[in-house]
């Protein structure tokens, strides 16, 4: 790996176009779904409904057309830091007073309650990256903001510009892999002239001074980036309509509907069983 | 009808400047009609931008008044109408992408104007078929080349389904295949009925308008054709402008011999128009000298490829192999996106071979204790549009940083003063300027001293003189010329064509990531075939001397510039040739 490929050190979700039956359907039921799922699996204290979440979710991936293995690649980088957290799980919830020790390290005991807890730690993370993977391969950028434009819609009514919101949204996508191209680009001009980036020293104060050269255009390019895609934005009339249209007109199926139903009931399943 | 665009006395000063500066405008007066095709000329800062946007109310006037087909530009709820009959589009592609995908940013504009969805979609449709990207309607932005990122951004002004169309410096980043790209899509509006405006630094594309405005501080000094414009050298002095380079050289042909006297300042017409020569032949080819020249840099199988191993995998470099001679000024041309930058961020140690070797003077890049502290000393390397990572206040310390950090404070004040005397910037006036308030051409020598005061052996240049206008691009080309004496040595990228034959005695063409050959510059330029496998385009004067040695005239190959060719015909002058 390269000391200057910054680009590569953003892992945003990533998109596969296989048009799977998930793929296909609508933008808003897929964020509603997805989302409705995410919150059950957060809150689920049930070890089968999580078992359950894993199961479905895996099934999903597979109707998804994307590689089961490529998803389960993406739980290895997360994994040390979810193993020390199970492990200290273990290790500070003993449960109620009494409960009776499997082992006794020091002053510390290991109860089965403890253990239980980490494991569901484990299983819950693993089913929360794996639904978060699921709905990054399945709905693109565009869909995202389409969908919740439209789910947000409803807030109009509230005086909230949601329009205005989702533009945020959207540019700040945009945004994202430039400022990492010119923050790459930005190092590599001052490491040609004797800037020094390999040397990674815990002194806060050479850390700083480091840093500021680097700030500086930075802040500078992005701000002259801004202010010509305001420009480009002003010239093409954004703004002066109250109503925008959309080039994309979504209309509910009623695969679309049945959908969503699939995701509430898997969700109740995870947990309520 | 009133006219399309119409200023009337219009002045503009910027928002917090006092009265006694300047304005950006300067009681400008001046009609477009419909259908017109104008060139906007001028240096730079010399209020060109601020005048176009005056035409689609992105600026109002200070005093004064632009209608636009008759419509008051200060009148806010005009403004959507206004927009859509005049569409701009601007000099950096990225930064017009508003969307994450091409059919969606296409659309934005239609949105903005709250056409229903079906007619966005048909009008979509149409533009992305009108400037041929139909095929990329469903890719994002960033996966595409600049010129077609312009194309895209046309596409998003045609959907508007504008009366007059404006290009602020459109091609100014693009690679001459861009460049030709957008300038045929001018054409083809312009054809088809558009109004089209176009701002330039290029007076060869200048010359293809019907119409040139030519503006100096703010002032309107020009109004006409752009024959009469360049035939008007005083007034091109006098604002910063120059002849084209190919109607110079015509000009300067039809006085050098009767036979040549009929020839058009039409270029194309003129390459066609070459007689045959029937005069003395004379060897007019230099013994070719081929000495077994030191190798400066050897570059052998080297790939590289961004993102390796990740799904946005992208290979930038292919089994690149060339050597760079000592002594001699090297050029790398190709298309946008065909590896140039990535080779060059090779060359000192920005990035290592993944594969391949590398060898720059007596650093061996395979060598595990390369010390890379040392090769960023022994080659410099200086950024396109290096002006941007400024990040001091001050001029002097700017130039500073760089020697600071690799040779410490000893002697750092004569390092800065020997580098600024190597641009040409007086040391004692520069040093303690703010350095976002110089000039363009400035800015860029503060760039070049800045990586000078390192001391390199070797100078590596990323499209040296990109952004600059006529004068500052000269001026750079002396500078450059100048540093042979210092003992420095120059690798340059470029996309313009004149860069590679005034700078450069060898070069390297690259295409899609591959050397495809490495050579005699003049050499290299003549091989037409070659030239188009990479996507570029010979230069004028190459064009012209090989039209000339067709015709059984004694130019050599390694004609590269003006003066060369004259000199060359010159000594044909006595001869006569076939009527």
């Amino acid at each position: 790996m390269n000391e200057f490929d910054f680009l590569s050190r953003i892992t945003l979700g990533q998109y596969f176009p296989t048009d799977s039956v998930i793929h296909r359907r609508d933008p808003r039921v897929k964020i509603a779904g997805f989302t409705l799922m995410i919150l059950f699996i957060t809150f689920s204290t049930s070890k089968i409904g999580l078992a359950i979440a894993i199961l479905t979710l895996l099934a999903g991936i597979m109707l998804s057309k994307v590689k089961v293995t490529f998803a389960l690649k993406g739980l290895l980088p997360p994994l040390p830091w979810l193993v020390i957290i199970a492990i200290i799980q273990v290790f500070f919830i003993t449960g109620p007073s009494g409960t009776p020790a499997l082992l006794t390290l020091g002053k510390l005991n290991i109860t089965m309650v403890g253990v239980w807890a980490g494991i569901m730690l484990l299983i819950r993370f693993t089913a929360l990256i794996l639904c978060i993977s699921l709905a990054s391969f399945t709905i693109s950028t565009t869909e995202m903001i389409q969908g919740l434009g439209l789910l947000l819609k409803p807030l109009n009514k509230l005086g909230l510009q949601t329009s205005d919101l989702v533009m945020v949204v959207q540019v700040m996508l945009r945004f994202i892999p430039f400022m990492a191209q010119t923050a790459e680009r930005i190092a590599k001009a001052q490491a040609s002239r004797g800037g020094n980036w390999s040397n990674k020293t815990r002194n806060v104060v050479t850390r700083i001074k480091q840093v500021v050269p680097l700030l500086i255009p930075l802040f500078v390019i992005s701000l002259r980036r801004a202010e010509n895609m305001a420009l480009a934005m002003d010239a093409r009339a954004y703004g002066y309509m109250p109503q925008r249209t959309s080039y994309y007109e979504f209309r509910l199926r009623w695969s679309d509907v049945l959908f969503f139903f699939i995701c509430a009931t898997i969700s109740l399943a995870i947990f309520s069983v | 009808m009133p006219p399309l665009i119409q200023f009337d006395r219009v002045t503009y000063r910027h928002p917090g400047s006092t009265e006694t500066t300047p304005p950006a405008l300067n009681d400008i007066t001046l009609t477009i009609n419909r259908g017109e095709w104008v060139a906007l000329l001028g240096a730079n800062g010399s209020g060109k931008t601020t005048l176009a946007r005056h035409c689609n109310a992105l600026v109002l006037p200070t005093t004064g008044k632009v209608l636009i087909d008759g419509k008051d530009t200060s009148t806010e709820k005009l403004l959507p109408q206004i927009r859509s009959q005049v569409g701009m589009v601007f000099q950096n592609p990225e930064d017009q992408m508003v969307a994450t995908l091409i059919q969606e940013d296409t659309a934005f504009g239609p949105e903005n104007l709250g056409i229903p969805s079906a007619e966005i979609r048909a009008r979509v449709t149409s533009s992305l078929d009108t400037v041929e990207m139909s095929q990329y309607a469903h890719r994002p932005p960033h996966l595409l080349s600049a010129g077609q990122m312009q194309r895209v951004a046309l596409a998003g002004v045609l959907a508007m389904q504008p009366e007059c169309i404006i290009f602020d410096e459109s091609t100014a980043m693009l690679d001459p295949r861009g460049r030709m790209e957008v300038m045929d899509q001018m054409r083809q509006l312009h054809d088809k009925g558009f109004t089209v405006i176009f701002i330039t630094h290029f007076m060869e594309e200048a010359a293809r308008a019907d119409r040139a405005v030519v503006l100096n501080n703010g002032m309107l000094s020009f109004d006409g054709s752009p024959a009469d414009l360049f035939a008007d050298i005083p007034l091109l002095t006098r604002c910063g402008l120059e002849q084209p380079l190919t109607l110079q050289i015509m000009i300067a042909i039809r006085t050098l011999n009767p036979a040549l006297a009929h020839l058009s300042d039409n270029f194309e017409q003129a390459v066609r128009d070459i007689p045959l020569y029937s005069g003395e032949f004379y060897v007019a080819e230099p013994a070719r000298r081929s000495n077994g020249a030191e190798a400066l840099i050897s570059i052998e199988h080297l790939d590289h490829t961004y993102l390796p191993n990740t799904p946005l995998a992208q290979r930038a470099l292919e089994d690149v192999s060339l050597t760079v001679t000592a002594g001699k000024a090297h050029g790398f041309v190709g298309a946008t996106g065909s590896g140039k930058s990535t080779l060059l961020q090779h060359l000192n140690g920005l990035y290592r071979p993944q594969s391949g070797t590398i060898r720059v003077g007596p650093y061996n890049f395979s060598d595990d204790a390369l010390d890379v502290k040392a090769l960023r000393r022994f080659a410099g390397l200086v950024f396109q549009n290096p002006e941007i990572y400024f990040f001091e206040q001050y001029v002097g310390d700017e130039i500073a940083y760089g020697p600071k950090l690799l040779y410490g404070r000893d002697g750092l004040k004569e390092r800065v003063k020997n580098a600024m005397a190597l641009v040409g910037l007086d040391f004692e006036t520069f040093k303690d300027r703010i350095t976002f308030t110089l000039s363009g051409g400035e800015k860029r020598k503060v760039a070049l001293a800045a990586t000078l005061a390192i001391q390199p052996r070797l100078l590596i240049l990323d499209e040296p003189t990109a952004g600059l206008d006529p004068v500052s691009r000269h001026n750079l080309h002396a500078t450059l010329k100048k540093f042979k004496a210092n003992g420095i040595d120059l690798i340059l990228s470029s996309h313009s064509m004149g860069d590679i034959t005034q700078l450069t005695q060898n070069m390297t063409i690259m295409s899609g990531g591959r050397s495809l050959r490495t050579g005699n510059t003049a050499a290299l330029f003549n091989d037409a075939d070659l030239i188009n496998q990479a996507s570029l385009g010979q230069p004028a004067v190459v064009r012209l001397a090989s039209a000339f040695r067709a015709k059984g005239w004694p130019v050599p190959v390694s004609t590269m510039s003006n003066g060369q060719l004259l000199a060359a015909l010159r000594k044909c002058s006595g001869a006569s040739a076939h009527e």
